[in-house]
């Protein structure tokens, strides 16, 4: 009995022995090729992670790049956990938001790449202020990859009908809101939304921050009350669709402009690629579509916007820093932002060629103001770092729904937004 | 020693059975669970050091906005949805006990709201009671009606619009256990009862409700239990809002946890639910006793 036991034991252990070691192997080496893993979220839905893959595995071929699909709805949450798990594994990670990168550094779980920018000779330059977005007591954690900055979306056909000029790359919030006005029209199923806004409170609260002057972090929100007060009396005039309808139906931002329903829409810039792709598909009404620059309050510069970043780091429990640095270098460089813009996304790095990949795009509008929107003067990250920024945005979403639903004035919410806001930078 | 070794031996192989279950709960259950318990004397964000905080996590409840609008709504939920489905589950099985036509077709009916998945019957409620566009707000305007609710998206009627939903939800499964209870009532006592020419009401009152104390208190324990741990249904209809007038503890301990990295903050909202849910039930408990 005793023996069978001892047997079992030996050989469980043998076992275990065996098995870490062949992982470890699989770790450094699969025929001879460093094996890169990538962390990325959804790749059936992304079309650049592969060509940018292809095209370097193509310029070195001992590197091999695998990715990992952790999900896109709890991507940065399921990436955290598993860095902070010990993952060894995972070598490279896009990081999609800045509270994640905020999250990711806060925990240590990303390798400086101050050295490695240095000795590579990195030009920081060519990113357009986001790098110093990203730093974290004199260090950057992460090279910006795609830069979706906001544009105003608008349907051409609308517009002819209406026999009104199309939006230009130089209006203001009050030009914008003289155009939505008059192009709303109809009523039913007829019905002719001037604007658009989509209930995520980046769609109306930050306007606020184009001036410069303020952040979302401030803990103060005055600033907010004329924005809000436009959204809401548009919101009373019909002028746009009204936000708890949009948000009890679960109404898509995309719908509304695929059906011919709204004349103007304020949106990411990730939003190019898809009304081309489901143009070309034949699944919209809307035929002929533009983009033109966000509006801007008076004095700001025309092309000023709202920017959500993509970033690419290291991790810092990767075995094979190195190779890794050198595959996100490629990706964030000017070959891999080609590579992107090809597929219709914006990336962080955009110079006139990468503006022109993306204009040149079948599909993409061909009139000169939409090519020009395509460069913007300054663009402000949605959120900025900030240790607190999860926490502040529970309650601005939160003061925004009710603000947005009517059941709070607006100064009721900003008084609000000020009190709780206060408190949690306080803690 | 000969008989005490072959004791040993069958306790040996009693254990050898209940550990690959046991292991599994104690790994994936019971540590979680003291984890929970003592990381809410801590600060820890997930990845950096621990640090010992005492009780200043739940000293800070009293002060956190979020925690006592999470708190007051699920109290105020569970009041709302307990009674209503206790009592909505008890009259359904009582009419869906009686010999009547199409008594199958009825029960299942009513319970096809708790196999239902809850995603696909939380949209097309959140279609039809659209504030604007919705169906039964058209027929309310149809009728006459001048100001209608804003449902979901109305400070003042987003929680009985859950508590409606949840009522819905869950008034079928409890039926079927009021069935249960219902069908193992002795016939004969409605028969003594009467003979004693006692009416419909009087039996009710008198032998039905009594004989389905033991069925009322369970359902009453997991019905609060149930509501007390709330999440998927105002995660639906609402997500906590408008601004935090749906917000719930549950809703709140996964935006300390996993939103603002707080997780002793997280943990000891979580201690709180379970003290809560302890004291009602022990009170439940008690009173049952009394009953009895």
């Amino acid at each position: 009995m005793k023996k069978i036991a001892v047997f079992v034991l030996v050989s469980l252990l043998l076992c275990t022995g065996l098995f870490a070691q062949g992982t470890k192997e699989d770790a450094t080496a699969a025929g001879g090729k460093t094996t890169i893993k990538w962390a990325v979220w959804d790749i059936a839905a992304t079309t650049y992670y592969q060509p940018l893959i292809d095209a370097y595995e193509a310029r070195n071929p001992n590197v091999k790049i695998e990715m990992l699909d952790l999900g896109s709805a709890d991507f940065m949450t399921m990436l955290q956990t598993q860095l902070s798990g010990g993952d060894s594994t995972i070598d490279v990670v896009a990081i999609k938001d800045i509270p994640g990168y905020n999250n990711l550094v806060k925990r240590n779980l990303l390798m400086s790449l101050n050295d490695k920018v240095k000795s590579e000779g990195i030009d920081l330059s060519l990113y357009g202020g986001v790098p110093e977005a990203l730093t974290v007591n004199e260090n950057l954690y992460g090279l910006p990859f795609r830069n979706d900055f906001w544009v105003v979306f608008y349907n051409k056909d609308l517009f002819d009908r209406a026999g009104v000029s199309y939006p230009t790359n130089d209006m203001t919030f009050d030009e914008y809101d003289a155009l939505a006005r008059k192009m709303t029209s109809g009523s039913g199923a007829n019905k002719v939304y001037g604007a658009h806004y989509h209930i995520w409170r980046s769609a109306v609260q930050l306007f606020g921050i184009l001036d410069g002057k303020h952040t979302i972090v401030d803990g103060e929100y005055g600033f907010l009350k004329p924005y809000y007060e436009r959204v809401l009396a548009q919101q009373r005039d019909g002028i746009v669709q009204d936000y708890a309808t949009l948000k009890t139906s679960s109404t898509h931002y995309s719908g509304v402009f695929y059906n011919n329903s709204v004349a103007m829409m304020n949106m990411g810039s990730w939003f190019i690629p898809t009304v081309i792709k489901e143009i070309a598909a034949g699944k919209t009404e809307v035929k002929n579509w533009g983009i033109v620059k966000y509006p801007h309050a008076p004095g700001v510069a025309p092309g000023t916007t709202l920017g959500t970043i993509t970033s690419l780091g290291v991790s810092n429990a990767s075995k094979k820093k190195d190779a890794a640095f050198d595959f996100v270098k490629f990706v964030c460089g000017s070959e891999g932002a080609q590579i992107v813009a090809a597929t219709g996304t914006s990336p962080a790095l955009v110079n006139d060629q990468v503006a022109n990949v993306i204009a040149s795009l079948p599909g993409f509008p061909t009139d000169p103001a939409s090519k020009e929107a395509l460069h913007t003067a300054k663009s402000y990250i949605e959120m900025p770092l900030h240790e607190k920024a999860g926490e502040i945005e529970i309650v601005l979403n939160q003061v925004h729904d009710e603000i947005m639903t009517n059941n709070i004035s607006v100064d009721a919410g900003i008084a609000k937004m000020n009190d709780q806001i206060k408190k949690i930078l306080a803690q | 020693m000969a008989s005490n070794k072959t004791a040993l031996k069958e306790q040996l192989v009693a254990y050898s059975f209940i550990a690959p279950n046991f292991i599994g709960f104690a790994v994936f259950t019971l540590v979680p669970i003291i984890f929970a318990f003592v990381l809410a004397f801590l600060h820890w964000d997930g990845a950096n050091p621990i640090r010992w905080a005492g009780l200043s996590n739940f000293i800070a409840l009293f002060d956190d906005d979020q925690f006592k609008a999470a708190l007051k709504n699920t109290i105020v939920y569970t009041g709302g949805t307990v009674p209503l489905t206790l009592v909505g589950s008890l009259l359904l099985a009582v009419i869906l006990n009686k010999k009547i036509r199409g008594r199958n077709f009825f029960r299942t009916v009513s319970f096809f709201p708790y196999v239902a998945s809850l995603v696909a019957v939380a949209a097309v409620w959140n279609m039809m009671f659209n504030p604007t566009k919705g169906p039964v707000n058209m027929m309310l305007h149809s009728l006459g009606f001048k100001n209608v609710p804003g449902w979901a998206a109305d400070r003042h009627w987003a929680m009985p619009t859950v508590i409606f939903f949840s009522v819905w939800k869950y008034v079928g499964y409890y039926m079927i256990i009021y069935l249960a209870g219902l069908q193992s009532i002795s016939a004969e006592l409605y028969e003594a009862a009467d003979l004693d020419g006692a009416n419909g009401w009087q039996k009710f009152i008198s032998i039905t409700i009594p004989q389905l104390s033991a069925t009322t208190f369970f359902v009453l324990v997991m019905l609060t239990i149930q509501c007390f741990k709330v999440y998927d249904i105002v995660y639906m209809i609402t997500q906590g809002g408008p601004g935090t007038a749906t917000l719930v503890l549950v809703y709140d301990i996964y935006n300390k946890a996993f939103i603002s990295w707080r997780l002793g903050s997280a943990s000891a909202v979580a201690m709180v639910l379970f003290l809560l849910v302890m004291t009602v039930t022990l009170i439940q408990f008690k009173g049952e006793q009394r009953l009895r």
